[in-house]
Parts: C-alpha cells; sequence; structure tokens
C-alpha cells in the first residue's frame, strides 16, 4: 500500500469511527512512539502509553524478529508487562541485522492493535559512550589511559567484547590548563596509553577525552574530567 | 500488483545498506573472500568516506520507512545460498547492477537528497566491477539473481525457508 492510500485509509476509519462514536479503545490505547534507544549495543525497546483513553491498569506485549522472517517471535520477560519499556539486547545481537519490534497494550480485557518500530540496525544506530579514562602522574608528565566501553557480549574466554571490536575507534585526548582555562587536543589516534609532556611544574591540568568513529564521522560524548596538580 | 512491485522495489532499496556491509566484508576480507581474478574486488577505501557511507544508510532508512513489507528481504540467506566466498563480489556485482537499471534510476527523483549522491556512488563501484567475470560455471549465480529479480518484478513474496538463520551476513 503506498503511503497515500494508507493516509486516505487513516482518514477514513477516522471520521468513520470518530464521528458516530467517540475513537474505540483498541485504536486509542495503541502504543506510541515505539522505538529502539540503543548505546553500546545495550538495545532497549521504548514506548509511550496511548492516549488518554487508557486507563491505569495497562500491560504491555511486547514481539520482535529479525527484517526478513514471517514470523514474529514473544519475548517471555515482556510479556503483560507495565513498564514503557524492554531489553532487546539478547534478542538484537548480530548487529549488523536488521531488526523490527513491536508492541501493543491490554487494558480491562481490550486489545490494541500492534504498533512497530521502524527498521533498526543496532550497528549503525548504537551511541558510543564516552571513554573510560585513567590518569597518573609520572614524574613530570601525565600517563593517560584509555578503553573502549564494553558491548554486552563476552568472547569464548568469557572476557568482555569492547566496542573496538566492532569498528575502527580513534580516540581524542584533550589538556585544559586550569590558569589558562583553555582546551587544547593533546592527542588524536588509535593508541590507548598516551604521554602528555612539557607540563609546566605547579599548575592544574585536567584531561578529558572522547572517542571518534571515523567511518561514521561520530563522536561520543566527553568523558568525565580527571584534574592533576603537577609538583 | 503495481504497489506490491513498488513495495517489494522499496524493499529491495531499503536492504542496499545491507548489501553495502557485504560490499566491506568482502573488501576487508584479505584472503579468503578476494578472488585471484583481481577484477572482482573493491578497495576497501570505498567504503571507508563516512559522508558516502552515512548518505546510503539514510537512504536505505528512508526507503525502509516507505517499505511496511517486513517479512521479504531480498539481501539475505537465499541470494547467497550455494554460492563461495570467492564468488560473491560477482554475485554482488549482478545484484548491484540490476538495482541501479531496475530500481534506483527509474526512482531516482525520490527520497532526496541522498538519492542524488549514492546513485552516482554505486554507479562508480558498478563501473568499477565491469571487468569483473568469474572464469567457471556461472550457472547457480543466475539462478539466485534471477530468483531475485523475479521477486522485484512480479512482487512474488519469498517462501518460507527464511526462518533460518541469516545472521551470517554479519558474522562474515
Amino acid at each position: 500500500m503506498t503511503p497515500k492510500h494508507c493516509f486516505l485509509g487513516f482518514l477514513l476509519s477516522f471520521f468513520l469511527t470518530g464521528v458516530v462514536e467517540a475513537q474505540p479503545a483498541h485504536v486509542c490505547l495503541k502504543p506510541q512512539r515505539v522505538h529502539f534507544q540503543s548505546r553500546n549495543f545495550h538495545n532497549i525497546l521504548h514506548w509511550q502509553p496511548g492516549r488518554a483513553c487508557a486507563g491505569n491498569s495497562s500491560v504491555y506485549f511486547v514481539q520482535y524478529k529479525m527484517y526478513g522472517q514471517t514470523q514474529w517471535r514473544k519475548k517471555e520477560d515482556c510479556w503483560g508487562i507495565q513498564q514503557f519499556f524492554c531489553d532487546l539486547t539478547n534478542e538484537t545481537s548480530e548487529v549488523q541485522e536488521a531488526y523490527y519490534g513491536r508492541v501493543r497494550t491490554a487494558s480491562a480485557e481490550i486489545h490494541s492493535g500492534w504498533t512497530m518500530t521502524q527498521r533498526f540496525v543496532p550497528w549503525w544506530e548504537t551511541k558510543i559512550d564516552p571513554p573510560v579514562m585513567n590518569v597518573t602522574r609520572v614524574h613530570g608528565s601525565l600517563l593517560v589511559i584509555l578503553g573502549a566501553p564494553n558491548t554486552p557480549y563476552r568472547n569464548q574466554k568469557g572476557k568482555n567484547v569492547s566496542m573496538e571490536n566492532y569498528y575502527e575507534l580513534v580516540y581524542r585526548v584533550f589538556v585544559i590548563n586550569n590558569s589558562l582555562e583553555k582546551e587544547q587536543k593533546v592527542y588524536e589516534g588509535a593508541h590507548r596509553v598516551v604521554k602528555i609532556e612539557a607540563l609546566t611544574p605547579h599548575t592544574g591540568y585536567c584531561v578529558v577525552a572522547e572517542i571518534y568513529q571515523p567511518l561514521l564521522d561520530r563522536s561520543s560524548q566527553k568523558s568525565e574530567e580527571r584534574c592533576v596538580e603537577m609538583p | 500488483m503495481a504497489t506490491l512491485q513498488k513495495s517489494v522495489s522499496f524493499s529491495l532499496l531499503g536492504t542496499l545498506a545491507a548489501s553495502c556491509l557485504l560490499l566491506v566484508a568482502l573488501a576487508v576480507q584479505e584472503g579468503a573472500a578476494v578472488p585471484i581474478r583481481s577484477h572482482c574486488k573493491l578497495d576497501k577505501s570505498n567504503f571507508q568516506q563516512p559522508y558516502i557511507t552515512n548518505l546510503t544508510f539514510m537512504l536505505a532508512k528512508e526507503a525502509s520507512l516507505a517499505d511496511n513489507n517486513t517479512d521479504v528481504r531480498l539481501i539475505g540467506e537465499k541470494l547467497f545460498r550455494g554460492v563461495n566466498m570467492r564468488e560473491r563480489c560477482y554475485l554482488m556485482k549482478q545484484v548491484l547492477n540490476f538495482t541501479l537499471e531496475e530500481v534506483l534510476l527509474p526512482q531516482s527523483d525520490r527520497f532526496q537528497p541522498y538519492m542524488q549522491e549514492v546513485v552516482p556512488f554505486l554507479a562508480r563501484l558498478s563501473n568499477k566491477l565491469s571487468q569483473c567475470h568469474i572464469e567457471n560455471d556461472d550457472q547457480h549465480i543466475h539462478r539466485n539473481v534471477q530468483n531475485l529479480k523475479d521477486t522485484v518484478k512480479k512482487g512474488t513474496i519469498l517462501s518460507a525457508g527464511f526462518m533460518d538463520d541469516m545472521s551470517f551476513i554479519a558474522r562474515e
């Protein structure tokens, strides 16, 4: 069906149902804004309750599938729940694949229709967190140790798999000289250990870092500041 | 029928990103995937341009919004069935050419501004693959590509074999 037809159909049904009586409960119960929010491949389905006619006792039912599959699968943990989100991380773990999720409501024995997400490709849509950062003073310089956020996955040895396994990542390190209050980029590259030298004694320095994904031209937010007083 | 055909075309458009990812996979894999016949190879740098990568994904996203058929996937497990890694780039060349000629160019006024940038990019890739041939029998490849073409043209829904694990693209 083309979008135009859909829209006409919608208008038609809207007028037909809207004029004769108030909107039927199964229409206004329908969950709204069903979408994935994804950070470091933790893929959480979120939604909002249907418009005003929903009672307080609404429960929600979640299904998901990979694009191209004919059958929807039931998410057991999110079957008849009251909250407005559902963790589908394990169900969407092939990160370059495309997925759909959908939600329906039930309230006082009345079921709404399903509301579906847009097509969701975790690899493309997930947001990367700032790097994990440690700063130590070594004589007159600072040693910055960086790490990429972990994904929900574990390798065969049971160790956490880092975001570095999925993207080429670049670290950017910035130094803020407390007396000048000026931020300066001191490093950009893939190394996880960065030495910052030529610092002025008796001066405070704060370090922040971010992660850049060159292939997607995206950066994470900045990490928290770590501040060090030089002797 | 016309609307169904359109929907399937969108579906193909929507999976373009997946096809690009596959091409990336082919380009990245040094030994295993790259055929000795060097014409069937795209340099990794083709897929390391964030501008066009982002546009391709945006186009796929826009197109997928117009495609409400979530059951039919054109670039999936079935397309690659019986095709070994060395032949995949050749297969994707056929899919790419078909996509350009029969899907993208006829609809090139839609999904702007993404279309006007992505189509020339894909056309350049197609051009780079123009010398790509394989020496041995390619009947099985043509059969798979023909299936895809038939699906787009006739709007036939792909059969149920799709419940298989289709995650292999990402793994490869």
